[in-house]
């Protein structure tokens, strides 16, 4: 599903340039749930971003699905976010004006799929995170938990074939995170792929695999013993 | 553009951001009411010009002689020049083909009684043609006809205010009306629209007058219309060749305008006109820097509304969104702002003419009021203007990179 050969990034910091990914080479199949993990400054958001196409790797090459993303205008950019990828943030990132259902029906939007089924589709999705009675509430009137819950339910609408989340139980409390990551346990086990930014040991553990990151070079590829995270909730 | 979702996500920002939106807005509503304002202003002045020189032909001139102030021809300065009768076939004879109607007038004050009622007015003495010249209305009866002129008759026409003052509430018509002890009977009532006063005033046959007043030719003014196919130049190339002609008859030096002075009409419209053009265009200037602070101040808020949402801009592009899409749903926004706010002053300073125009008739100023084309053209400005302002903040929008947006670590 991934395949990722010898990527460098870095960046320009005044007249020093800042070496953050030193040649990742990395592969993800089909139907696997990812822990990427490391300190703050190990490269992994870098990596996720890069993985994202919210930025460009300077060498190295990057395949998604059989197809090499590189050197990707803006608009095509866009076109190959809403296709292949769903987002799910720390801060969740709704847009606190829309409803639950309208934010969970934007990426559709984009899809350009029609209004009424739009609204179908969203509010299915919405139903399988178990909020389907918030429809019509908007973010403020949302836990985090909930918010959350109604981004992953925004990254699964446009039916994407990876979903990227970066640290998506950072900002909540445990009990919560567990139940986020119970939600996410069970979308891969419908066979999708995931892949999670962590820093949190007990979260990446209830991945399958862990991938550990340090000063921008995998210092540690291992499958795991998944914990299941229903057991806490 | 005219997808439900964008509009959706308009009236959203514009809902969250009340008064945000309605400042913004102000700034270009308040240029448009002030370019409405403006124009109707100007257009108030020249219909008030326009007014009160319709009183008269617009193809008028006037000859008057007067006392000379330079010495020419043997003569000393100080002479009175006097115009006979002989004057107006003099010119009529001279110019056959520049003159449509000419009239002599000769101006008296007089006494008026009628039963117990008298009152002072002015009599001017005149020929037929000159109803035209004027633009005399008669409201009842006739004007002076040329058997009154022949015969001499002791007929007169008077203004609406003399007959209100004399008559009261008979009809003045067949009556006598005693001038200076003289009866003269009333054939006609005129009004006239450009003011009170020349209702105040007595028009009776030039030849009865000259008969009266110690039987002589003595003319005052003469009064002429020329053909009124000629334009300014021919008009006035005209006027000139009239004066010379005036003053060489009469010896009077070139240069000396109170001697005998010939007034043409034309100059004075051609000024008019001029001028108002020039306060239009004053207008529509200041008008148009006022709307350019407006279309700055909205550029400005959007800058900062862009910033706000950069967020949501980083999110959307993430879900997907296109650049165009971005750029969009920024521009829609503000031309949408733009236009509404532009409309609402458009409307406020209709209202206002409407309500407030036909009220003012003062002679410098009368019912301003704007055209069509100007509200039309004031549209397109505002549409042009909501582009220009919602540009640059929908270009740096569509700019923003995903990745700097959703940074909030």
């Amino acid at each position: 599903m991934i395949e990722i050969k010898d990527l460098h990034k870095s960046y320009k910091m005044g007249s020093n340039s800042l070496h953050v990914l030193k040649g990742i080479n990395f592969k993800v199949e089909e139907g696997e749930l990812v822990a990427i993990m490391g300190s703050s400054g190990s490269g992994k958001s870098t990596l996720l971003n890069i993985l994202g196409m919210l930025d460009g790797a300077d060498t190295g090459e990057y395949t998604l699905d059989g197809v090499p993303i590189k050197d990707l205008s803006e608009t095509k950019a866009a076109q190959y976010r809403n296709k292949f990828l769903g987002f799910i943030f720390q801060s969740f990132n709704l847009i606190n004006y829309k409803s639950a259902l309208e934010n969970v029906a934007l990426p559709l939007y984009y899809q350009k799929v029609p209004r009424k089924e739009r609204q179908e589709k969203a509010m299915q999705y919405l139903d399988r995170v178990g909020l389907k009675p918030w429809a019509s509430h908007h973010p403020s009137e949302l836990s985090g938990g909930q918010k959350q819950r109604v981004a992953i339910a925004r990254a699964m609408a446009a039916e994407p074939k990876v979903l990227l989340a970066d640290e998506p139980t950072g900002a909540l409390d445990s009990k919560t995170s567990y139940e986020v990551m119970d939600l996410i346990q069970k979308i891969n086990d419908e066979g999708n792929t995931i892949l999670v930014v962590t820093h949190e040991e007990d979260i990446a553990h209830m991945c399958k695999r862990i991938v550990h990151l340090k000063d921008g070079v995998i210092v540690e590829d291992k499958k795991i013993e998944q914990v299941r995270a229903g057991q806490y909730v | 553009m005219f997808d439900r979702d964008v509009w959706q996500e308009i009236f959203n920002t514009i809902k969250t951001n009340k008064l945000r939106t309605f400042l913004t807005g102000f700034s270009v509503g308040w240029a448009i009411f002030i370019l409405v304002m403006l124009l109707a202003s100007v257009n108030g002045m020249q219909n008030g010009f326009y007014n009160q020189f319709n009183d008269d032909a617009t193809n008028s001139i006037f000859v008057r002689s007067g006392t000379t102030s330079k010495a020419y021809g043997g003569f000393e300065a100080g002479r009175r020049i006097q115009f006979k009768n002989d004057d107006i076939e003099y010119i009529k004879r001279s110019f056959p083909d520049d003159i449509e109607y000419i009239s002599a007038r000769y101006y008296a004050n007089g006494t008026a009684r009628y039963k117990s009622e008298t009152g002072s007015y002015s009599v001017q003495a005149v020929l037929p043609n000159d109803q035209i010249i004027e633009k005399t209305l008669v409201m009842a009866g006739r004007y002076i006809n040329e058997a009154d002129q022949v015969n001499k008759a002791k007929v007169a026409v008077i203004g609406r205010k003399v007959a209100e003052d004399l008559f009261k509430k008979e009809d003045p018509l067949g009556n006598f009306v005693e001038i200076n002890g003289l009866p003269f009977r009333v054939v006609g009532i005129f009004t006239d629209d450009g003011d009170d006063n020349a209702e105040r005033r007595i028009h009776a046959p030039l030849g009865t007058y000259q008969r009266i007043y110690g039987n002589t030719n003595d003319i005052n003014t003469i009064a002429l219309t020329y053909n009124p196919e000629y334009d300014l130049t021919k008009a006035l190339e005209f006027s000139g060749r009239l004066e010379d002609l005036m003053k060489r008859r009469h010896k009077v030096d070139p240069e000396d305008q109170s001697g005998l002075n010939v007034w043409n009409y034309a100059e004075a419209f051609d000024n008019i006109s001029s001028f108002t053009a020039v306060l239009n265009g004053v207008g529509i200037g200041v008008a148009f820097l006022i709307l350019i602070s407006g279309i700055v101040g909205i550029g400005n808020i959007m800058v900062f509304t862009i910033k706000e949402r950069t967020k949501e801009i980083g999110v959307r592009k993430a879900l997907g969104a296109r650049p165009r899409q971005i750029i969009n749903l920024v521009l829609l926004e503000s031309v949408f702002i733009t236009a509404i706010s532009g409309f609402v002053g458009l409307l406020i300073a209709w209202l206002i003419l409407a309500a407030l125009g036909p009220m003012f008739q003062t002679p410098a100023f009368s019912n301003p009021s704007v055209s069509a084309s100007t509200v039309i053209t004031a549209t397109i400005i505002l549409i042009i203007a909501g582009v220009l302002a919602g540009l640059l903040p929908a270009m740096k929008a569509a700019n923003v990179k995903p990745i700097v947006a959703l940074s909030d670590k």
